[in-house]
């Protein structure tokens, strides 16, 4: 599953620290999100698109091995 | 989604200041198979079966209560270690821990049933005496390592 966090948190302009306190997850759950090493719970993906005002299916894009 | 079953944070910290000097106490007992007076007592038990002796069921026996402290204390203190909360507890360290658990598992009864295997007689168990806190340590070894491995790899942004 590929995401746009890193892109988003760009536009909005703020760091991993404070994305981070805004979604009420540690630093470094932020980081293996932007790495790919770490897929949120359905909860975290809907706190991200509330923080970046847009949707789930905005930041996270299924890929084809996702279905393998 | 909020019961988790872990202790608050500042456990750990007591956890980790009871597991050292009860381990090393520990050690030292076994070690030198200590058993000081003042420790002997009677004591209610459930059952008992001396070696080649006598059964009592639920009555007073007379035993050195030592070896029974620091068996508690450890456990006590393994499980506070363990299985207290990170300074910030979110989904991918409730992760770590849940994979942690299941590898320690693993490695625990990939030990036990090697010594099963191998390690007869009284050897065996003293293994099986080690082994009541193996799995617990293994744990602990592994979510740790993994928690400072996330910690390192977080690379300095913006």
């Amino acid at each position: 599953m590929k995401n746009s966090i890193k892109v988003e948190r760009a536009k909005k302009n703020i760091t991993q620290a404070e994305l981070a306190g805004l979604a009420k997850v540690s630093r470094q759950t932020i980081n293996a999100m932007e790495l790919g090493k770490y897929v949120p719970s359905t909860v975290l993906a809907l706190r991200l698109a509330s923080i970046f005002e847009t949707e789930v299916s905005e930041i996270f894009v299924l890929e084809d091995k996702d279905w393998v | 989604m909020k019961l988790n079953y872990l202790f608050p944070h500042r456990f750990k910290r007591i956890g980790m200041i009871l597991l050292i000097p009860f381990i090393l106490i520990g050690i030292y007992v076994v070690q030198y198979d200590i058993e000081p007076e003042f420790f002997d007592l009677s004591v209610p038990s459930i059952f008992t079966e001396e070696i080649m002796g006598r059964k009592y069921v639920f009555s007073m026996i007379d035993n050195n209560i030592l070896n029974e402290i620091i068996g508690v204390m450890l456990i006590i203190s393994f499980l506070l270690v363990a299985f207290s909360k990170e300074r910030q507890e979110d989904e991918l360290i409730a992760k770590i821990r849940l994979e942690s658990l299941v590898w320690a598992t693993y490695v625990n009864y990939a030990v036990l049933l090697f010594s099963m295997i191998f390690i007869f007689g009284m050897s065996f168990l003293w293994v099986m005496i080690f082994n009541m806190f193996t799995i617990l340590l293994f744990f602990i070894i592994r979510f740790n390592w993994q928690v400072r491995n996330l910690n390192k790899t977080i690379g300095d942004e913006e």
